[in-house]
């Protein structure tokens, strides 16, 4: 199948990957949001995007969707540089960035309708997109209701809707289960699950760590604007060898016991976070934990639990955060 | 310049539509938002309550009707400003802005639809909305002249064509209010005061220095109701001595030609630069 598109002058040198984006620049009067970023984002993946607050994330998803514009360098879609030919360029991107509100005096249906006319549905298929996409954001008893009154919740999912109804080849969002309740989260995960099952290429800024590890493919962490790292999740996980450990002893976690952990090799960061439980950081893998923990019984400690604290991925991006402060 | 390109792999359905059919698009949900909304029902009963107190007042205070057609269309016309005002207002006032602050610009900005296109499609839809209003006050007014006169007003055709010429230049200084201003209500506001009070407060002083506004868009609006009134009234300036000094009163009339001209300009000027500002925004906060 073959398929005219006039004003195709932008597309990148043999661009065959759905993002790309090169030495992106975002000047805010002096503040760079973002610094020569440069990210690729391979067909059928899931790409997650974090970074902390302030890092650039929110920006680089703007300049990729047209809500702003780059102060310099390029961000293809699917071939298409967006900074120079939007139209063509967003024609098979779905977006949801940061909660959008929808247009009140609307229902479901008919914004759905309203987005497919947009991007050249024909009538029949937005009738049996929009009853395929509500099925799977699980709002197709609200249909024909108003949106105006509508939870942030069930506009998140009526967001996503709309970013799939043309099943794009890019779906771009920006931290879609923030600022959402605890099954709200579970029910957006939920989707994520399914996007990544019917093969989208997805690029997803996120504060969940947990939910980036359980989804994504791979992983770009950024932070003051610069790409600090990238790459596949199970490959940054196994390179990392920053661990953060939760250890529960039999005594009383006292001065006297700090005092003591703390001269041991390579501990840092350590703090009591119980009566028995404290929290230190080290380097190294599993044989730095087994020495660790011989190093501990003879201090005298009688350790009864001994084990990794939160996920792996936190642990990469605590650790490379505080490296690029 | 077109170009082939293989999308054998491509998921997406549909085909990018032209501009002129995302127009529609856009004009078609823009115009289901008016009717929808309280405010074109506000506005319609705004017309409703000004046309039946401009026919049914003066047979209650004791007066009689104009005999003379184009004169019974006089009274209509001379609140057809007041009725475009309220409309540019609420049609255009926070046309753009709302997008913005209303956080809908982060469902339709991402689509691939150009600014051009948005801006065309509202204001289109806007404009289809006006001129409702205006034709069923005009249709209204010209079908009781000619059950009350038993004539036909030529003239008020021709005020009717200047109204709906004023209600573009006026649609397009509120978009570009609109375009300009960070919040809905600030620019509705100004959007209104600017019709109501800067305007009218230019063309008051103007005139009292003895220069005739003819390139205020205000000014320029004072054709509608002129023009019914045959024959075309023409500037009166009177000067004399007084206690405090020379004293002048001028009374100008906008020409026909010149107005027709000035609206036609500051329809141009003020799209030209909403267009530049809406084009420029960004959805930053």
């Amino acid at each position: 199948m073959y398929y005219i598109v006039g004003a195709m002058m932008n597309r990148g040198p043999s661009m065959t990957e759905p993002i790309v984006i090169e030495h992106l620049t975002k000047d805010f009067s002096g503040f760079k949001a973002i610094d020569d970023l440069n990210i690729t984002v391979k067909k059928r993946s899931f790409m997650g995007f974090l970074g902390p607050n302030g890092a650039g994330k929110t920006t680089t998803i703007k300049i990729l969707t047209h809500l702003l514009y780059a102060t310099s360098g390029s961000a293809y879609l699917n071939g298409i540089d967006v900074t120079k030919d939007p139209k063509h360029a967003l024609f098979d991107v779905g977006a949801v960035v940061e909660t959008p509100e929808f247009y009140p005096y609307l229902t479901p249906v008919e914004t759905l309708a309203y987005m497919g006319e947009l991007v050249g549905l024909s009538d029949e298929d937005i009738r049996r997109r929009t009853k395929e996409v509500l099925e799977t954001v699980k709002m197709t008893e609200w249909a024909d209701k108003r949106i105006g009154k509508f939870s942030k919740g069930m506009k998140q999912r009526i967001a996503i809707a709309q970013a799939i109804l043309n099943e794009p080849l890019i779906v771009v969002l920006d931290e879609p289960t923030t600022g959402l309740d605890p099954r709200g989260q579970f029910e957006v995960r939920e989707i994520l699950t399914e996007l990544k099952k019917e093969g989208y290429t997805v690029f997803m800024s996120s504060h969940m760590l947990n939910e980036v590890q359980d989804v994504c493919d791979e992983v770009a962490l950024i932070n003051h604007g610069k790409l600090l790292q990238v790459g596949k999740v199970a490959d940054l996980v196994k390179s990392n060898d920053f661990r953060r450990l939760e250890i529960k002893i039999k005594q009383n976690v006292d001065a006297d016991v700090l005092k003591k952990v703390a001269s041991l090799s390579g501990v840092s960061e350590l703090e009591a976070v119980g009566p028995s439980v404290f929290v230190l950081s080290i380097h190294g893998g599993e044989d730095a934990q087994i020495a660790l923990l011989l190093q501990l019984i003879s201090l005298d400690l009688k350790v009864v639990s001994f084990k990794e604290s939160g996920v792996a991925l936190e642990n990469l991006y605590m650790s490379l955060i505080q490296e690029s402060r | 310049m077109t170009e082939t390109i293989n999308v054998e792999e491509k998921r997406s359905m549909g085909v990018l539509p032209s501009d002129i059919r995302q127009i529609a698009v856009v004009f078609k949900y823009d115009v289901l938002k008016y009717l929808r909304s309280r405010r074109l029902l506000g506005i319609v009963a705004i017309e409703a309550l000004v046309l039946l107190l401009i026919t049914a007042l003066p047979p209650l205070l004791g007066n009689s009707y104009p005999s003379n057609s184009d004169d019974f269309m006089t009274r209509y016309a001379s609140f057809t400003n007041l009725l475009i005002v309220i409309g540019a207002t609420l049609f255009a006032g926070d046309a753009i802005v709302s997008e913005f602050q209303g956080r809908t610009g982060y469902l339709l900005f991402p689509k691939p639809v150009k600014r051009s296109v948005l801006l065309a499609g509202k204001f289109i839809a806007s404009a289809a909305a006006m001129f409702l209003v205006v034709l069923v006050y005009y249709g209204v007014a010209l079908l009781l002249d000619v059950g009350i006169t038993g004539g036909f007003s030529t003239l008020g055709t021709e005020s009717l064509l200047l109204a709906l010429l004023y209600s573009v230049a006026a649609l397009s200084i509120g978009y570009l209010v609109s375009a300009v201003m960070k919040g809905s209500t600030g620019s509705l506001i100004l959007t209104f005061a600017l019709f109501l009070f800067i305007f009218n407060i230019l063309d008051t002083v103007l005139s009292a220095g003895g220069v005739k506004p003819w390139f205020m868009v205000s000014f320029a609006s004072g054709t509608i109701s002129d023009i019914t009134v045959s024959p075309y009234p023409v500037d009166v300036i009177r000067s004399g001595v007084g206690i405090r000094g020379a004293l002048m009163s001028n009374t100008y009339v906008p020409d026909v030609g010149i107005s027709i001209a000035v609206m036609v300009v500051y329809a141009v000027i003020a799209m030209v630069l909403c267009y530049w500002f809406f084009n420029r925004r960004e959805m930053s906060a």
